[in-house]
């Protein structure tokens, strides 16, 4: 990893070099140095195996420069990225793809401009000094990633053996630590840095011959208190309980969606269709709703990247705007968008945005804050490769009426708690609302008010329209839990919720 | 520029070699290093949005090591030209946190081996099964070479596609992003295999939302090809079409859709007719996949799956029926388009592999460790899609195989069904024993022909009964790429290719929510 002062640095420096070219009017100079070390765990009882399979990280740094070329009463916009180079001689280079691919955007209307409370002063070394939590994070041997992985292994496998279940065993998941550094700087006042790391276990254990399913997980930005084994152990308990799995036959159901369940539905179908570069293509399913109730009242959905302790907070966006919370869902009411800069002011004045909206732009300005603008690449939000787009951070779900689950359990009396579900799309796009998804574990029947059998793994698949899912809500717990997904880089921190009459269909008999 | 490689394999060879016989218990080691030059635009609305052109380098190491329980360690990393230099440094860094971490991955394996009593029986001396060891070169395939067109040109043809859907009425908006690819691979390994391999790709995708009488519409549908710029320029791809008269044809089945009635699931299975584009998926999902050894060894249980085809070495398919006698389905890398290579990632020669043979389970895809658990001859499909990232069971082309009946016969000997064209969105149980696959378009069939469009419709089935329930098979073969399949923890998106003829089965047909 590249030291945060070597990039405040190049970035600093890089504008006194764009500043000496003539057809250049503006450009935002973004220097980041990334690493994702992984130790991936595969143990199965009954076949040879590896335990831990994938020790593995991969590296990368560079700058990515974003530039405004003057030609006559023309503005031309181009980006280009160095990979490696972390010198004048890269930031030239990056200058000179850029202006070789500039190209005139009508929608782009200027880069950003710092925000009230944004902007450091990029030397100030008072401020570089990093917590030694994060230190710790940052600096992890080899050994220490191989030991995370097997001590994630051994808790699942200690717990199987503390019940004595030694056959059709499988354990997989991985230990991910994430670094980041970036800075930023622009000919606009934009002057930023930040540094972040965190930890996180995600493990599934299986009892294959009794088709028993588990999921556990941790993630933090601490290394002392990361306990990859308790995610073992997690996951390996979900997996006893949920043995001699029943089916059920298809039909409408009441369920209880656990945090997984709603993270998953989150991701793939509601948080695309509140994003503002979604809404613009006129493919959100959220189309002309600004303002109005798209899910139950007692339900709100945000988005914080600036929430102290959580692992996807970071200081700034890689615009170097301020982050910070974006209602997204107001007590059912559609109240804002994940934006950036680039989206936020064409939506602001593009005529045929209303239409899409729902309301005047002009009017609602603050619902679309760029407090969203990253840089998504394999896993992270800082990828110097790419201009930014828009990428959720940590998402919270609450309810403004809190039902514990003993009590929602007794409101549903006969229905269904789904705790993982698997490949949930759109399965008509976007726009129609429709997905479809399997259950794959973690999930149990309820009879007459509590938890009466485990449900078969991978014998139900849900099929309905997510504006009837929000809007048939019964209940909301208090408890909020964090859910990792394969794929997403956000973390999505959700109660349960109950919602009736959804489609189930009964599969692979 | 991805030249540079044939000027280096030789050094990177000899160091490979001679630094690995420094490390302590390296038993085994290879390299993947790869140098990619990338040219693309992207108009909307008629629009210019952006254009550039990314060039850079990556590698990826793996070493196998230690003591009485042999482990893998990886290291991967992204550089940049400037780096070709001092690329010994880094790769012999690479090369020793790789070695670090085998080393004491198969120390806690021989720890635990003991410690875990019955648990660690199965912890292995890790093995790669024996491959001929390969010295060769291999050339791209392309007429336009990739690194002859320039990011402004590329911006011309999508900025000219886009203004022509904006021309047409309902149109409400569109998307054109296109790129032209040359990447350059190297495989070197301690056993002495130095492989140099050469692709280009092109492709153009197009995005569009129309509105019409009954409603809003978005499509995305892709065009490409492993060639050079003529995929898009010249039409030389499966679709037989160039990027203006393609992206016109997606515009004008999304104004035909937004006008068509949304598809209403039927209660019962019904007959169903599936062309070759919708079967690119079908065959994708629910033969591809399940067919990945890493998936039958449950590799893949916490992410992308298992197979209903492999229970464990005594409960599974093998040499059992799971299909309709008229089905047989493989994989094969010397097909033409995104699956085509003549090596995989470990320098195995890559081969056709039989999936089903005439409805009967055969074959997996493999790499060499899991040829060696298997008992099987590694078949070459071992592949990551950058370097820096390991390798994972990968398809190369996996398709249905041709039949031997006229498809308009196919269609013309159904008296009610259902007609389903074009791939749209996968939702696949998690061992690929269910499916419900979406379609473009879903036609009714009364009478041996095509009646009413619908938008919406899909196939939903388990895949066994499915797969069981099929009476025809059409002459109609054709191979469509897939732009990205994802796999991998972290994710990996690959380009591969997929196809087959027309198939007649039963299913249900499921339309929206």
């Amino acid at each position: 990893m590249i030291p945060i002062e070597i990039l405040k640095k190049i970035v600093s420096d890089g504008l006194d070099f764009i500043k000496a070219q003539k057809d250049i009017s503006d450009a935002e100079i973004f220097a980041s140095s990334l690493s994702h070390l992984l130790s991936r765990v595969n143990y199965t009882s009954s076949i040879p195996c590896n335990g831990v399979e994938e020790p593995k990280s991969t590296l990368s740094y560079g700058v990515g420069v974003q530039a405004v070329f003057k030609e006559g009463n023309k503005k031309r916009m181009g980006f280009g990225s160095q990979i490696g180079d972390i010198s004048i001689d890269g930031i030239k280079s990056a200058v000179e793809k850029a202006r070789l691919s500039a190209v005139e955007d009508p929608d782009f209307y200027g880069l950003p401009v710092p925000s009230a409370n944004s902007g450091d002063t990029l030397l100030n070394s008072e401020l570089s000094k990093v917590s030694p939590e994060l230190q710790r994070l940052m600096d992890i041997s080899d050994e220490q990633l191989v030991d995370l992985g097997w001590k994630a292994l051994e808790g699942a496998l200690m717990t199987f053996k503390e019940h004595k279940l030694t056959e059709s065993i499988i354990v997989g998941g991985d230990i991910s630590i994430v670094q980041e550094r970036m800075a930023i700087a622009s000919t606009t006042g934009i002057a930023a840095w930040d540094e972040a790391a965190n930890a996180s276990a995600s493990l599934t254990a299986m009892i294959e011959s009794d088709n028993a399913k588990g999921s556990g997980w941790d993630i933090g930005m601490r290394l002392s208190d990361f306990a990859p084994e308790n995610a073992g152990k997690s996951a390996a308990m979900s997996a006893i309980h949920s043995r001699q799995g029943r089916r059920v036959p298809s039909g409408k159901y009441r369920l209880i969606l656990g945090p997984q369940a709603i993270a998953d539905l989150l991701c793939h179908v509601v948080l695309p269709s509140l994003t503002l570069s979604v809404v613009d293509a006129a493919s959100s399913t959220f189309l002309k709703k600004y303002g109005q109730r798209i899910a139950d009242k007692r339900l709100t959905i945000f988005d914080h990247g600036a929430m102290p302790d959580l692992p996807m907070s970071r200081r700034y966006t890689c615009e170097g705007l301020a982050t910070g919370r974006t209602d997204l869902i107001k007590e059912g009411v559609l109240t804002g968008y994940l934006s950036n800069d680039y989206y936020r002011n064409k939506v602001l004045k593009d005529p045929s945005s209303k239409d899409k909206i729902g309301a005047e732009p002009a009017a609602i300005e603050r619902a679309f804050a760029p407090r969203n603008g990253f840089r998504p690449g394999e896993s992270m939000i800082r990828n110097f490769m790419g201009r930014p787009s828009i990428a959720p951070t940590n998402v919270i779900v609450e309810g403004s009426e809190i039902t514990p689950l003993d009590d929602l359990m007794k409101m549903i009396g006969e229905g269904i708690y789904i705790g993982r579900i698997w490949y949930t799309y759109p399965i008509n796009g976007l726009l129609a609302g429709d997905f479809t998804c399997t259950v794959i574990g973690d999930s149990y029947i309820i009879e007459d008010g509590r938890m009466a059998a485990p449900l078969k793994p991978n014998s139900i698949r849900i099929a309905d329209n997510i504006h009837n899912l929000l809007n048939q809500v019964i209940g909301i717990t208090g408890d909020r839990k964090p859910a990792l997904l394969w794929g997403a880089s956000e973390v999505i921190y959700s109660p349960e919720i109950a919602v009736q009459d959804v489609s189930l269909y009964c599969i692979g008999e | 520029m991805i030249d540079i490689i044939s000027n280096i394999k030789g050094r990177i060879g000899e160091f490979l070699t001679t630094y690995t016989r420094s490390l302590p218990n390296c038993h085994y080691a290879d390299i993947r290093l790869e140098i990619n030059d990338t040219r693309w635009a992207s108009a909307e609305d008629g629009k210019p949005k952006a254009a550039g052109r990314d060039e850079g380098g990556s590698f990826g190491i793996r070493v196998i090591g230690g003591g009485a329980k042999k482990a893998p360690g990886y290291y991967g990393r992204i550089f940049g030209l400037k780096d070709i230099d001092k690329l010994k440094e880094l790769i012999k860094e690479g090369l020793n946190h790789a070695h670090a971490r085998a080393l004491a991955n198969s120390k806690n394996k021989e720890r635990l081996s003991v410690a875990l009593e019955g648990f660690g029986k199965t912890l292995w001396d890790t093995q790669l099964s024996s491959v001929e060891i390969h010295r060769d070169t291999v050339p791209a395939i392309y007429q336009i070479a990739p690194g002859t067109i320039s990011p402004q040109e590329i911006l011309r043809l999508s900025e000219e596609a886009s203004k022509r859907i904006k021309g047409l009425s309902g149109i409400q908006f569109n998307d054109i992003t296109v790129y032209t690819q040359s990447i350059g691979e190297l495989f070197i390994s301690t056993e002495g295999a130095l492989i140099d391999q050469y692709f280009a790709y092109t492709q153009g995708n197009v995005y569009v939302v129309a509105s019409g009488k009954e409603g809003q519409q978005e499509l995305y549908e892709y065009v490409g090809d492993q060639r050079g710029w003529e995929a898009v320029s010249e039409g030389v791809n499966v679709q037989g079409m160039n990027l203006l008269d393609f992206s016109m044809r997606v515009a004008k089945d999304a104004l035909a859709l937004a006008d068509a009635k949304p598809f209403r699931s039927t209660e019962k299975e019904a007959v169903v007719v599936t062309d070759p584009y919708f079967n690119t998926l079908l065959s994708h999902e629910v033969i591809g996949h399940p067919t990945e050894a890493d998936r039958i060894l449950k590799y893949e249980t916490a992410y992308a799956g298992r197979s209903w085809f492999f229970r464990n070495f005594n409960e599974n398919f093998i040499g059992k029926q799971v299909a309709s006698p008229l089905i047989t389905t493989y994989s094969d890398p010397s097909l033409p388009g995104y699956g085509h290579y003549r090596y995989d990632h470990e320098g195995t020669k890559g081969k056709r592999v039989i999936h089903i043979d005439r409805g009967i389970l055969k074959e997996f895809m493999n790499s060499r460790q899991t040829a060696a658990l298997l008992g099987a001859e590694p078949n070459g499909s071992y592949k990551a899609t950058d370097a820096s990232l390991v390798p994972l069971i990968r398809m190369s082309t996996t398709v249905f195989a041709q039949g031997n009946t006229d498809p308009r016969k196919i269609i013309g000997d159904v008296s009610d069904g259902y007609y389903l064209w074009g791939m749209h969105t996968p939702s696949i149980s998690e061992s690929r024993e269910n499916f419900t696959i979406s379609a473009i378009k879903t036609y009714r069939i009364h009478r041996g022909e095509l009646k009413e469009l619908y938008r919406g419709g899909g196939v939903s089935a388990d895949s066994m009964s499915f797969f069981m329930s099929v009476d025809a098979v059409g002459n109609d073969f054709k191979i469509y790429p897939i732009a990205n399949c994802g796999k991998g923890q972290p994710m990996q998106t690959k380009r591969l290719g997929n196809g087959g003829p027309t198939l007649r089965g039963r299913a249900r047909v499921v339309g929206g929510g």
